[in-house]
């Protein structure tokens, strides 16, 4: 019963001074709207990467030309070529899907349109292994990648950077580099990766790419997909392994190629975004802490109003416990209700944030709970201090305080 | 015996002077009876009723409350006398202004860890016996001077006290309302509840059985009608 009385006094004399109760507790408001809104963009921009890594279908690791050094000669880049990937291809202990892939800006017409674009020489299956969708027409075949054929898919920004649409543009021939190619597929939307976006980029074969646009064997790169159960590290021995017999290098000498993993770019991003939200959410909770000294220092102000109050209830047989739970508890109040005004803030913040860039909308109920109770122990912190004060005042002279 | 104090004494510390605001005050009441205290201000008339309604403890001296020693109880045993044993009634009514008339009285029953439906009837019954039974759910501001004293004289006795103290009751009061305020402590005195006014006003005072006059913090007199 004493409790519900400290909580209907707190109450009554929060909505009495309402402008000043509110002020008070804006800083409160403020840091739990920070909070609330940083973790919930930590924590959505971490599942809109997860989503796309998941979009990856399982882990990719990128096979990349490296340097050659012999002792302290560096004997320049050394090329992966086409061989490389089928040799890599011919290996089947982990399953996995090799996709080798050149790129070069060329030029591309339709009509009066012409742009300068990245074009891409792929095997069929590096659709598979990047997840990529079909929107409209077909992909190209392994026999037309045998055959050289001068077809292409488009990216779905493409039509659009040609001055035309789908319809206009699924097969008819457009010029690569002055050659003609007939359009046969166009993806769906992927949105950019972040290094790359697939929407703007031209597909063609790889044999086709390498022979007539570009004339070079010598692949960017080699894709290698796996699903995600497996091993990485022993994924990587294999590839070592089979390019270290391929290119000649003995014991002891170094690598001419490079293997990175993709999800590695994956965790630098997720490591960056935790630092960052760390790092606000910290700014944030230097502001509900000086939310609490505002607290602290209106909670004095009450208690040197209600001195007569306070000099009354003892009079009438109020314990130093009882007086200082009563004001402790209004300290903690105007708090909690400052971190529940400030989580619909940061809530609708978040919302608005994630769905302006379209990410998941995720929120950990820990951060809220968190907030919470981080504002109600800020209440207890700062409170103590006032409400000791109105306990140990003497009833005699605080029932005659004018 | 409800109060025997022996030797009563107060000092202050002024700055660097040492005030004496009691001298050494013998003072016995009855049950029952119905006291004026009077002095002119400054006499010690306050901080004698202080020391006896256990607001403050004496510097020196024995104060007996029902035969129990309490000059030398702490804070919270203090509290609890205060709580139980005395009932306050003050000139300005001390009343919680954004609290009505029920909530008022409860509040003593509350700090004596009532349960919220007994606390609710016993008040109920006390407005009633102070004829306040139609104005139970109004806030301070929507009564009369004189109705606010009755709430505050209906949360003074709602814990059954030994003795209720006044402190001028009817100084912010017109002399008609002051007159039915009188009345009421005079029908409370005759259903045998101690009470003890400190007042300045002679015909006040007069209408007790006992005036104790205070003066330089000691009694110059003490006479019963």
């Amino acid at each position: 019963m004493l409790i519900k009385e400290s909580l209907v006094s707190a109450i009554t004399s929060i909505k009495s001074n309402a402008t000043r109760s509110f002020l008070t507790s804006l800083a409160i408001i403020i840091g739990t709207a920070a909070v609330i809104a940083v973790i919930g963009l930590g924590s959505s921009a971490e599942k809109a990467l997860e989503q796309s890594i998941d979009d990856l279908g399982g882990r990719t690791l990128y096979v990349s030309p490296g340097q050659n050094r012999r002792g302290a000669v560096t004997k320049g880049m050394i090329p992966l070529d086409i061989k490389d990937a089928e040799a890599l291809a011919r290996n089947n202990e982990h399953n996995w899907r090799i996709s080798p892939t050149i790129t070069r800006n060329r030029q591309i017409k339709f009509g009066n349109a012409n742009i300068n674009e990245r074009v891409g020489a792929y095997l069929p299956i590096h659709f598979n292994v990047r997840g990529y969708d079909l929107e409209h027409g077909r992909l190209f075949t392994e026999d037309e990648n045998y055959g050289r054929k001068r077809v292409v898919v488009i990216g779905s920004d493409v039509p659009g950077e040609l001055k035309t649409n789908v319809k206009n543009i699924l097969n008819n021939e457009i010029l690569i580099a002055g050659v003609s190619y007939k359009v046969i597929g166009i993806l769906k939307e992927e949105g950019s990766t972040g290094w790359q976006n697939p929407d703007d980029e031209l597909y063609v074969p790889l044999l086709t790419g390498a022979q007539r646009l570009f004339g070079t064997d010598k692949v960017d790169s080699i894709n290698v997909g796996i699903s995600n159960d497996h091993n990485i590290d022993a994924v990587m021995m294999t590839i070592e392994e089979i390019l270290r017999a391929k290119h000649d290098i003995g014991p002891g000498e170094d690598n001419d190629f490079r293997i990175s993993d993709y999800s590695q770019f994956a965790d630098l991003r997720r490591q960056a975004t935790g630092i960052f939200t760390a790092l606000i959410a910290g700014i944030a909770g230097i502001s509900l802490i000086v939310g609490g000294i505002g607290v602290m220092n209106i909670m004095l102000v009450s208690v040197t109003e209600r001195t007569r109050e306070i000099g009354l209830r003892k009079a009438l047989g109020a314990t130093q416990r009882v007086i200082m739970m009563q004001f402790i508890v209004e300290a903690i109040l105007l708090c909690i209700i400052g971190g529940i005004i400030g989580i619909l803030i940061g809530t609708s913040l978040l919302f608005l944030f994630a769905s302006l860039n379209d990410w998941p909308y995720a929120l950990p109920i820990s951060a809220v709970i968190g907030s919470i109770t981080f504002s109600a122990l800020v209440g207890l912190f700062f409170g103590i201090w006032p409400a000791k004060r109105a306990a140990k005042m003497d009833p005699a002279v605080s029932l005659r305080y004018e | 015996m409800i109060i025997k104090t022996k030797n009563l004494t107060k000092e202050y510390e002024a700055g660097s002077q040492i005030v004496k605001a009691l001298n050494g005050i013998d003072l016995s009441v009855e049950k029952g009876e119905f006291i004026s205290i009077m002095g002119p201000s400054g006499s010690g008339k306050t901080t004698l009723m202080n020391i006896i309604g256990c607001l403050d403890s004496p510097t020196n001296g024995t104060y007996h409350l029902n035969e129990r020693s309490v000059s030398e109880l702490d804070d919270d045993e203090l509290a609890k006398i205060r709580n139980e044993e005395i009932g306050f009634v003050f000139q300005s009514f001390h009343l919680l202004p954004r609290s009505t008339a029920l909530e008022n009285v409860m509040l003593p029953l509350k700090y004596a860890g009532c349960s919220e439906n007994e606390a609710i009837k016993r008040s109920k019954k006390v407005l009633e016996n102070v004829g306040l039974q139609d104005r139970v759910k109004h806030s301070p501001s929507e009564l009369s001077g004189g109705q606010q004293q009755r709430v505050a004289i209906a949360r003074a006795l709602v814990n059954k006290p030994s003795i209720l103290f006044a402190d001028e009751p009817t100084g912010n009061l017109d002399s008609k309302t002051g007159n039915e305020v009188m009345n009421l402590f005079k029908d409370l005195n005759n259903q045998g509840q101690t009470i003890i006014i400190i007042t300045h006003e002679d015909n006040i005072a007069s209408q007790s059985n006992r005036i104790i006059t205070i003066m330089d913090g000691l009694i110059e007199s003490d006479t019963r009608n």
